[in-house]
Formats: structure tokens, sequence, C-alpha cells
């Protein structure tokens, strides 16, 4: 209803190829958006740095996932490791005195050139195999990583990462953290969202759904598939210093585990595969849905006077969040994104319910 | 004759195989298989089920590289070029069994097309304003002059996968249409199709060589749209040619009429012919 899109006529194939074409969608993202960039104002610090910041990082690393993942169809087990070796790469840098920008684009440089030679296998194998392949990519890394000295230190240790600064700003404070990772995380979703509407996200959803049609259609498979590789491990790289510098503030092998990627992965899955909406309530449920339930428990025990042991309370929001991933795989494979378009298509024509389609 | 009344013999050739051979295993699918086609024309590609047509087609665009012989296509050799490379040499086709990308609207399918006459590029995509939008909007352009052509004003919105079949092929031929080929490889385009779709599908094949000029292959089962629309015909029986000429030459000789009905029928319908 509020949606309406009747007595809406483009003219120009510009308006109706801009990126919400409705107008009220127009008025909820930049309300959104208002309410992003006044939170500092709005929210306690603890918020802030606890929940936003981690959401924005986290957010930005699943939308590059899903480039690959949604975009152009090839799994990734190891998306940490990516991230991992532009965490790595940019902190050294930044520890050598390069400005953080620079070191930013390197690490993600250098993510993107070890990501597209773990790529290079999704060109003979697909589903399960590539799965292992990219699975073998963070094993590899992670022990590369904590077995070289040079890198990280010694297999226990923690690099500290020195104070920086984004043009010329100093990122010490929460709320200049908290506007770098937001900027970071709004130009990653511009690129998502551009994907799809461009000849570049085209071809990436040709070469996904089926590559022989592609071929004819003048699309290298090869090329694509790289591509969609580098871009996407490029994005991690990035989203990995930035992991580093704003909310790790000292890094260590194991923060880069199969866990993150894991994680990651499960951002994609629960949020939406190919949507730009989706990362952003997949990181929601992830990363707060744990703390919730964990409350939550707290708050039935203690209200109803049961005495839980403190084992199963630690376990049970572990369990509940598991059935919850499960519930989605098999009840909306296309995630929470799917579940929003589902209420936005029913409110377009309500309550003309047989004008849906 | 063609189009514009200049003997079919005359104009240049557009793609000449010359003594294909492709097998599976043990399987002879084509056992030289040799055919040209010139420029204008509308070339019938027709035989028994299992005869090695597709196959043949799998050879020129390039998916199954041949064992022997050789492709030319316009007078340069693509034997064993890779098929994206052959589709920026101006061939477009479709699919027996559709090939549209699902999840995807009509629009965009059919915006896919224009893929080799755009430059993609991941930061044209980040700075959309500023170096994609005017490509993308003079392609869509020329997309909309087809989707007018092909008269799917209607449905260009719709997710590609829940319209009915017929229009589907009929977005697969406009997909193949706006990437502007000069020879296009259309692979039993009226496949499950009912005679007014058939009807349909069947101008827009004339259409599309009058108004745009292109040379045309075609794979069809139906021998009356063959006999009706094609100026000339190659008939294929295991892999080998057995026939070729003007459709209803081609398609009456004996080893035709046997590869499809049986030696009896074949002589009853020689008998037939000569009283």
């Amino acid at each position: 209803m509020f949606y309406r899109r009747a007595g809406i006529r483009h003219t120009r194939y510009q308006d109706e190829r801009q990126l919400f074409p409705l107008g009220f969608d127009r008025f909820l993202i930049l309300s959104v958006l208002a309410l992003l960039i006044a939170a500092p104002f709005l929210l306690d610090r603890f918020y802030l740095a606890g929940y936003l910041i981690p959401w924005l990082i986290w957010t930005s690393a699943a939308l590059g996932l899903n480039l690959l993942m949604g975009g152009a169809g090839q799994i990734h087990l190891g998306y940490g490791a990516v991230m991992a070796i532009g965490a790595y790469t940019s902190v050294h840098l930044v520890r050598a005195g390069v400005p953080l920008e620079f070191a930013m684009i390197a690490g993600g440089l250098m993510s993107a050139s070890i990501g597209i030679v773990f790529g290079a296998a999704a060109l003979r194998v697909k589903g399960i195999y590539l799965a292992m392949a990219t699975l073998a990519m963070q094993y590899i890394v992670d022990f590369v990583i904590s077995q070289t000295p040079a890198i990280s230190g010694g297999s226990l240790a923690t690099i500290q990462v020195p104070p920086v600064s984004f043009l010329g700003i100093s990122l010490r404070g929460d709320t200049e953290t908290y506007y770098f990772a937001l900027f970071v995380c709004f130009l990653i979703a511009l690129f998502m969202l551009n994907v799809g509407r461009t000849s570049f996200g085209r071809a990436l959803a040709a070469v996904r759904e089926k590559d022989y049609a592609a071929q004819i259609l003048g699309v290298s498979v090869f090329k694509y598939k790289l591509l969609a590789f580098w871009v996407s491990s490029f994005i991690g790289g990035v989203v990995g210093s930035v992991l580093a510098v704003c909310y790790l503030r000292a890094i260590s092998p194991d923060q880069f585990h199969i866990e993150l990627s894991i994680q990651l992965l499960a951002m994609v899955i629960v949020g939406g595969l190919g949507s730009v909406l989706g990362p952003f309530f997949g990181a929601a449920l992830i990363l707060f849905a744990p703390i919730v339930l964990n409350n939550l428990t707290g708050l039935v025990a203690t209200s109803f006077g049961l005495a839980i042991p403190i084992d199963l309370r630690a376990h049970i929001p572990l369990i509940a969040y598991g059935a919850l991933v499960i519930g989605f795989l098999l009840y909306e494979p296309l995630g929470l994104a799917k579940i929003y378009s589902n209420l936005r298509n029913y409110m377009l024509v309500w309550p003309f319910r047989h004008a849906q389609r | 004759m063609t189009a514009n009344g200049t003997p079919s013999s005359d104009r240049p050739i557009v793609l000449a195989c010359d003594a294909i051979e492709r097998s599976f295993g043990g399987l002879k699918a084509l056992k030289g298989a040799t055919l040209n086609v010139r420029e204008g024309e509308i070339f019938g590609l027709v035989g028994p089920n299992g005869s090695g047509k597709t196959t043949l087609v799998n050879v020129v665009t390039g998916f199954y590289p041949p064992e022997a012989g050789t492709v030319t296509l316009f007078g340069e050799n693509i034997t064993h070029v890779a098929p994206h490379r052959i589709a920026r040499k101006g061939v477009a086709r479709t699919f027996q069994n559709l090939a549209l990308f699902k999840g995807m609207s009509v629009l965009d399918n059919i915006l896919i097309g224009r893929h080799t006459h755009m430059h993609p590029s991941a930061l044209g995509t980040l700075f959309y304003w500023w170096w994609a939008q005017r490509e993308e909007l003079a392609n869509r352009r020329i997309v909309e002059e087809v989707i007018e052509f092909m008269q799917l004003q209607d449905i260009r919105d719709e997710p590609v996968d829940v319209i009915p079949l017929g229009l589907q092929k009929r977005v697969e031929l406009a997909r193949a249409l706006v990437a502007e080929p000069r020879f296009l490889i259309l692979d039993e385009p009226m496949a499950g199709m009912n005679q007014e779709e058939k009807e349909y599908i069947a101008r827009f094949i004339l259409d599309a060589r009058e108004e745009r000029g292109v040379t045309i292959l075609i794979i069809e089962h139906h021998m009356d749209v063959v006999t009706a629309i094609c100026d000339r015909v190659v008939v294929l029986s295991y892999g080998e040619i057995i026939s070729e000429g003007p459709p209803q030459e081609a398609i009456a000789h004996p080893k035709v009429v046997s590869a499809y009905l049986g030696e009896r029928a074949a002589k009853r319908h020689q008998q037939q012919v000569a009283s």
C-alpha cells in the first residue's frame, strides 16, 4: 500500500533503470541512511562500537562474498583467508608508514592476486569440488600465515595496529571509525546495486545460469569466472584491512580461521543469495541472534525461577541458532531478503491481490 | 532465388563446412559432412533424430572441435576457435532446449545479447553514472527496437521462467537478433509450438532476413515450414549428407524418403512418382 506503483510512469529509460524506481523505496532507503548517519548522536558509545561497527564490517564482507556466490554462482569456503591476506598486508604496510588509503588498496590487490590462483580451480570444477578447493585455500593460507614469523610474528603472536587516519581524519575515536566503516560499506553496497543493471553483472549472471549459452553470446566464461574471483577477493581484502584497523586493532591468525568463513557463508545464505539487502539482514541475524537468544534464556530462567545449569545455558543459544539456519534452508532458501521482497510484493498491489505477479 | 533476386549461387559463401568428422566414443556422429551456406539464404538442415544436425551446429559454433575437416566462416578458418570468439565474428544461435537465463527478466535476457557490443568492467559498474550509463541506455534503445520487432513489449519486465514456451522461444530469438549477427543459427525454433506460434516465428525469420540482411541456418522438423521458407536444404542421415538442393526436390529424393519412412515406403513413393 505504501509502495504504490500505480501512477508512476517513467518516460525515459534512464528513469526506469534507476536504482530505486519507486518513490517509496527511495524514501525508505534515504531514511535508513539518515538514521545510520545520525546514529553516533542517538546511540550510546557501547552500541556503536559493539554492534553497529561489526555489523557494517561483516555486512561489507558478506556483500563481497555474495558477488561471487549469488552473482557468479561460485561457492567459496575460504573467504576468511581472503580477508586475512588483506588484513595482514595492510597492517604490515601501515606499520611501515604507508598511509591507510594505499595500504587498503594494496591489501585488496594482494587478496585478489592470491584469491584468483585458487579461483582458477573454478575453471575445472563446480559445486562441492570447488567448495573443497576453496576450503584448501583457507587451510593453506592459515598455515602459511601462522607458520611464517615474518607475517604473523609467530603462531601465537598478536600484531598491534598503530593509530591510523583516513583522508586526514584520525580513526582513533569510535565515531570516526564508525563513519569510516559506514563509508566503505556504502561504496560496496552501491557497487553491488549497480551490478544488477550493468553488462558486467549480466555477464556474471549468464556464467552462473548457463555457461554454454553465455559462451555463444560472446561472454568468455574463463575471463568472467576469474574476474568474479578477482573482484570478490579484492573486496574481501579491503574489508579485511578495515576489520583490522577499525574493529580488531590487533590481529592474530586465529581471528581469520574457518569459523569466520562459515559465519560469512551463513550470512549470505540466511540473508539471501544474489541480493544486496540480504547481507545486511544476514549479518544482523548471525551476529546478534546468539546475543539476543542468550539474554532471552537468562530472562526466562530468572522470571520462571528455573535453575538452568550454566553449561546448558551457554549451549541453548547455539542450539536455537543452528535450528534457525536449518529452518531457513528448508523453508526460505532465498533468505530474509526474499521474505522482505514477498512482503513488498504483497504491499505493492494491496488490496488487489489478484494483480500480484 | 533469395531476398533481392540475385541467384543464390552467385553470392559469396558465408559458411563452408568441409568434410567434417566428429565422433563420441564409438559413435560416429558426423562422417565427412560438407555444405556451403551463401549470403542472404535461409538454409535448412533436416534429417531424422540422431542424424547429427545439432552436432554439426555445435561444431560450427565451436563447442565440439571436429576431428577432421575445416569450418570456414566469412572466408576465415574457424575450426578450433573458442565459442565466445566465434560469437564476436557475427554468429548468433538459439538452442533446441532453450538456454535462457532463469531468474532474470525478459529485458535483461535480451540485453545480454548485446554483450559483444558493450564494454563491461567492474570499475564502470562502481562509477555507473559516469562510465556505464550512456552505453547502457544506447544499447537499451537497440534492444527496444528488437522488442518491438518481435512484439514482446507487454512481457519485457516479466521473469523469463514464468512466460509460456512459445514466448520463451521468441525471447531467445530476440536475444540472438540483438547481437546484430550476420549469420544466425536456429536449432529447432518451432519445437513444441502450435500452428499459430509456428506461423509467427516463420514470419519473424523471414522479416529478419529481409530487414536485417541476416543469413540463416535453420534446423527444423516441421517439413511444411522448411519447404515454405528455406531457399536450399541439406538432409543428413547417420552423419552423412544424403540429399541437397531446393527444399521440395531435396526431400523427395528416394534416399530421404527411405531414411524417414523405410525402404518399402521409398519404393511405393517412386512408383507413385513414375505413374
